[in-house]
């Protein structure tokens, strides 16, 4: 087993092999600051066993539906059953974004990695933001 | 006239993007030798982070069973931080390390003198592994 830290060497279970259970990361994700500028919220979803996020970011006059992408789920280690985040990404033309989420304490932390391929000289720029899942239980 | 961007969210449209400010950001902040302030991690031990020209490359020392482990060096590309650290505009680096039965993506920031870094750990082999994502602190060494 090829490994470039030694926390990548683990046993594995034949029989549960690569399975992440991603039943933590389905549902709609909400941004904690009512000011963002940024992605509002996003909703996890399962459609004919495939896992993808919609996202719905704050426009200039409403909210921009960039509709779905397809995501990829990882778990907290190598051995690890149970999601701990996602990864996916946005293709605009005139921008990419790479999402890249990780779950902490309840909240999915969302790094955004933005890079502009227009000729509109702006620059690839990073922001971090907190997201709390709508659980309706309070 | 002034030009109409195109956009996916507000933030798209920020003034500071075109900043010649922004595109100078200083990066000393992250330049250097960082140690994982975890003694005991099974993951990355040590990041060296260095500039020539206006290229960044990071360097990153793997804890193996035998010694560390050397991975390929990766070169950083430069993200404006529209976070603030201490009141100042700061940057991000995101990198790509490729081993072929694995690829690591990262993003590493400066947080109050701590560089975090978050991996982002895909197999491709058939080891039958979880993808996996880690995050680690790492001071000044």
């Amino acid at each position: 087993m090829q490994f470039a830290q030694i926390c990548d060497q683990v046993e594995i279970n034949a029989a549960s092999a690569g399975t992440i259970d991603h039943a933590g990361l389905i549902g709609t994700w909400v941004n904690s600051n009512p000011n963002t500028t940024g992605i509002a919220r996003m909703v996890v979803e399962e459609i004919n066993g495939e896992l993808s996020v919609r996202t719905l970011a704050i426009g200039t006059t409403g909210l921009i539906d960039w509709g779905s992408s397809e995501i990829t789920v990882y778990g907290s280690s190598p051995s690890s059953d149970a999601a701990a985040g996602f990864a996916c990404r946005y293709d605009f033309g005139f921008a990419e974004t790479l999402l890249q989420g990780m779950l902490l304490k309840g909240l999915m932390v969302l790094a955004q990695l933005h890079r502009f391929k227009d000729d509109s000289d702006r620059v690839p720029f990073f922001v971090r933001e907190y997201y709390a899942l709508e659980h309706g239980r309070f | 006239m002034k030009r109409l961007l195109d956009f996916k969210q507000s933030s798209h449209l920020d003034p500071a993007l075109t900043e010649p400010a922004t595109r100078t950001l200083n990066a000393d902040k992250l330049i250097g030798r960082w140690l994982n302030t975890n003694t005991t991690t099974k993951g990355v031990a040590e990041i060296t982070i260095k500039q020539d020209g206006d290229q960044f490359y990071v360097n990153v020392s793997g804890v193996g069973s035998e010694g560390p482990i050397a991975w390929p060096t990766a070169r950083a590309e430069v993200l404006a931080n529209l976070e603030e650290e201490a009141g100042q505009r700061a940057v991000a680096f995101a990198a790509t390390f490729e081993f072929g039965f694995m690829t690591a993506e990262t993003y590493l920031r400066v947080n109050k003198g701590v560089l975090v870094i978050v991996l982002f750990n895909t197999f491709h082999d058939d080891s039958g592994r979880s993808n996996y994502v880690t995050r680690e602190f790492f001071y000044r060494g």
